[in-house]
């Protein structure tokens, strides 16, 4: 419990003029559901995609489960699974072939993949469109293929940009109980999102990011302090707490015309 | 509204979009008046030019072609030009009220509006001044030229329409991208075609026009010259054909249409589940290819030129050139057999941005990458699923194109030149693919993402240039053999030197690449997911 999964320590990327990390410190607790919450253009998939070793940060360091990103990413890239937002994956695959693809690359033996891929595409509830190519899945079923394919190897730590965007109800539900029963056997979990009553309802430890900082992290209950919800504590943080939807749209609503 | 209505507001939102679309940028206008200049000059110099030809004993079978042809290019233009007349599209006015009937008209009315069809006008115009004697000719001809513009107008939205519901599924975009490849192929056989014809003069187009006079729109402008030379019963039939066609195109026309605003996008259907037969085909070639990353990036990238439509497209022209090269020149006596070495060269651009070819799904690749070791494997899958379908293909062409020109005792040293070509085509695809990764966008037929063109250039041209200076001391051995007394007898050996020289710095390539591509994987993918 004391051990960090996740040390980041003074994190730059500037993007020409834009600076969209400005020096973050983190210490994400192991074995924990994580939440990375903010607006977007917080930063917030800059921030994993440094953490994960897919963009060089301009400045600073990142030790993931005690060993550095960026000098050992031998020992780093077989303890993490990722699950990327914006990137692609392999479309012209099925979604099996690109489970079975995903293991293979990360040195499985062919059966133990076979098994994995198998158990998971039926947890998941994609066992039947396992022979379809991914290019014709729907949104859910692309972030769950891909949330299988970072699951496959049994990282230690899971990274997750918004893996709830764009999801239907149901798969997010399926989604989540993966997550649940994943993080219950000491592993953990780092996920981004803006919607803030699933990170409330879902995790035991927030870091909050605005315009490339972070605001506050720590427990939940630390975090939320007096507020109501972590929506309110999150809007106090970001400084758009008082905003009014105003007068101005009298005519809107109320019969036609 | 009613239907009068409905054709005014679209002939002139028609003419609005046009005006708008000038008053964008001064180099679209200067662009705009100088294409209308010079298609009405030469619209106006093919009508001096039928008109010319009046009298000639095959005018007919000239006109008839014409109008042919003329309604092809009608055909294939929305092919090319999906996007090119925005009231061409009828899904961006779905969501108004507005029964198909009333639209058809509408929308046949305003692509009337434009430079396309004033010099089909021209053109038709032209044809029916060449052809006709009489007044009841010319009767029969303003009403031939009214029915073939029509035709060719409909036509056009037909295939519009029909296209537009075949690039909303997954499919038919996958199609699309293949079917710019197709019809420029084909062009190239027209080409070759038109090229015999031009030493064979009109008489060659006798017997082509006696059918076409029969094929709508072109009958239209046959029945004017039935009408001169008296013959009244064809020339109505003739003219009843092409009417008919206009219908049954309408009718098609309006039945896409309103599928097409009265059912969802294509693209949002769930498509059936694929047979299951597909996995096992899966495993059979995995069980030929070696165990471990090296097998399962081979598979993965053969798949792709099977499965990825842009990758697809990409083998099946450096297939396609590196075959025509050799053996066109060949056929036309042009030829020699080093000519062959060509489809090593084409087949070896391939390994050219390897990770371009992955697009931002290169993440998958960079995170199971932690070592040089693992850069290197990676890379040598790769140029090994390259080699599967090179190394017999190139031999193929070669041996192919020695047959040809019968020039066996060469054999073994162009294959030698061809392995040697292809090696240092491996070595230098494997660097610059790690050096000057560039995007390549999924949609459209565009190779390389903006503001990357002089990456992909120095990528290719600088690694084509190196490739063949790289291959220099293959090529001396080769000169050295055929011109130096005696030189002849040792030809044979550069079979052998040619493959072990190739495969020696294809190794090398990627032993050099394989570092590089490990330092620099963030950048690589930055690269790569642009677009």
């Amino acid at each position: 419990m004391t051990s960090a999964a996740v040390r980041v320590q003074g994190l730059w990327k500037r993007f020409g003029q834009q600076i969209a990390v400005a020096g973050i410190d983190l210490e994400l607790p192991a074995g924990k559901f994580i939440g990375l919450v903010g607006p977007n253009g917080a930063g917030k998939t800059t921030t994993l995609s440094m953490v994960t070793g897919l963009l060089r940060p301009d400045q600073g360091t990142v030790e993931v489960v005690g060993h550095d990103v960026w000098r050992d990413p031998v020992a780093v890239k077989a303890r993490i699974g990722v699950l990327p937002e914006g990137l692609r994956l392999f479309e012209r695959l099925s979604g099996r072939e690109l489970l079975v693809y995903s293991g293979r690359l990360r040195g499985l033996p062919g059966a133990e993949v076979d098994k994995r891929a198998t158990q998971l595409l039926d947890v998941l509830d994609l066992a039947g469109a396992q022979h379809k190519l991914v290019v014709d899945y729907s949104t859910g079923m692309r972030k769950k293929i891909g949330l299988a394919a970072a699951l496959l190897h049994n990282p230690e730590v899971l990274f997750l940009d918004e893996p709830f965007e764009g999801v239907d109800p149901v798969s997010a539900q399926t989604i989540r109980g993966v997550l649940e029963r994943y993080t219950a056997s000491g592993a953990t979990v780092v996920f981004s999102s803006h919607v803030m009553e699933l990170v409330e309802s879902l995790c035991d430890w927030v870091a909050v990011m605005a315009a490339g900082r972070i605001r506050a992290q720590g427990t939940l209950a630390e975090v939320r302090g007096e507020a109501p919800s972590l929506q309110k504590a999150f809007l106090e943080l970001v400084g758009a707490g008082g905003r009014d939807t105003g007068s101005d749209l009298d005519w809107l609503g109320g019969g036609a015309r | 509204m009613t239907a009068t209505d409905v054709t005014a507001v679209v002939v002139r939102l028609k003419l609005s979009l046009l005006r708008n679309g000038l008053r964008q940028s001064g180099g679209r206008r200067a662009a705009y008046v100088v294409s209308a200049v010079v298609v009405l000059l030469f619209g106006a110099l093919q009508l001096l030019g039928l008109a010319a030809l009046r009298g000639h004993a095959h005018a007919e079978a000239v006109v008839v072609l014409l109008t042919a042809v003329l309604a092809l290019g009608w055909a294939v233009m929305p092919l090319f030009f999906p996007g090119g007349d925005e009231t061409l599209d009828p899904t961006r006015l779905v969501m108004l009220p507005l029964r198909p009937r009333p639209l058809v008209r509408a929308l046949l009315a305003a692509s009337l509006v434009g430079i396309g069809p004033l010099f089909t006008l021209l053109l038709l115009t032209g044809s029916v001044i060449t052809v006709a004697r009489g007044g009841a000719a010319y009767a029969v001809g303003v009403v031939a030229v009214v029915l073939a513009l029509l035709v060719c107008v409909a036509l056009a939205r037909a295939v519009a329409a029909a296209n537009i519901r075949l690039l909303t599924s997954r499919k038919g975009r996958d199609l699309a991208v293949l079917s710019g490849l197709v019809i420029a192929i084909g062009a190239q056989l027209v080409n070759f075609g038109a090229q015999r014809l031009g030493s064979s003069g009109l008489k060659q187009l006798a017997p082509a026009g006696d059918v076409v006079k029969w094929v709508p729109p072109a009958s239209a402008i046959g029945a004017v010259d039935s009408v001169s030379s008296g013959s009244y019963g064809v020339a109505a039939l003739q003219l009843a054909l092409s009417a008919a066609a206009l219908a049954a195109l309408i009718a098609v026309w309006a039945r896409h249409l309103t599928r097409l605003m009265t059912s969802p996008d294509g693209s949002t259907l769930q498509v059936s589940a694929e047979p299951a037969a597909r996995g096992r085909a899966g495993s059979g070639l995995s069980r030929l290819l070696p165990a471990g990353r090296t097998g399962t990036v081979m598979e993965r990238s053969l798949r792709y030129v099977w499965r990825d439509p842009k990758t697809k497209a990409a083998w099946v022209t450096s297939l396609a050139i590196g075959l025509i090269v050799p053996v066109f020149n060949a056929l036309q006596g042009t030829g020699s057999v080093y000519f062959a070495c060509f489809a090593a060269g084409m087949l070896g651009i391939q390994m050219y941005n390897q990770f371009g070819q992955d697009t931002s799904a290169f993440w998958m690749v960079a995170l199971t990458i932690s070592s040089g070791r693992d850069a290197y494997v990676e890379l040598r899958g790769r140029a090994l699923a390259l080699l599967v379908i090179t190394l017999p293909y190139a031999t193929f062409v070669t041996v192919v194109t020695t047959a040809m020109l019968g020039d066996w005792p060469r054999l073994p040293e162009v294959l030698g030149l061809s392995f040697a070509l292809l090696g240092a085509m491996l070595a230098t695809g494997a660097w610059t693919s790690a050096r000057f990764p560039y995007s390549i966008p999924q949609e459209g037929y565009k190779n390389v993402a903006p503001g990357q063109t002089g990456l992909a250039w120095i990528s290719i041209f600088g690694g084509m240039v190196s490739a063949a200076l790289l291959s220099a001391p293959v090529i001396a051995a080769a000169i050295w053999a055929n011109v130096a007394q005696g030189g002849d007898s040792w030809g044979w050996l550069l079979l052998p030197f040619g493959a072990a020289y190739g495969a020696a710095i294809t190794w090398a390539g990627l032993r050099l690449a394989a570092p590089r591509t490990a330092a620099r994987l963030p950048e690589i993918l930055t690269a790569v997911s642009k677009g």
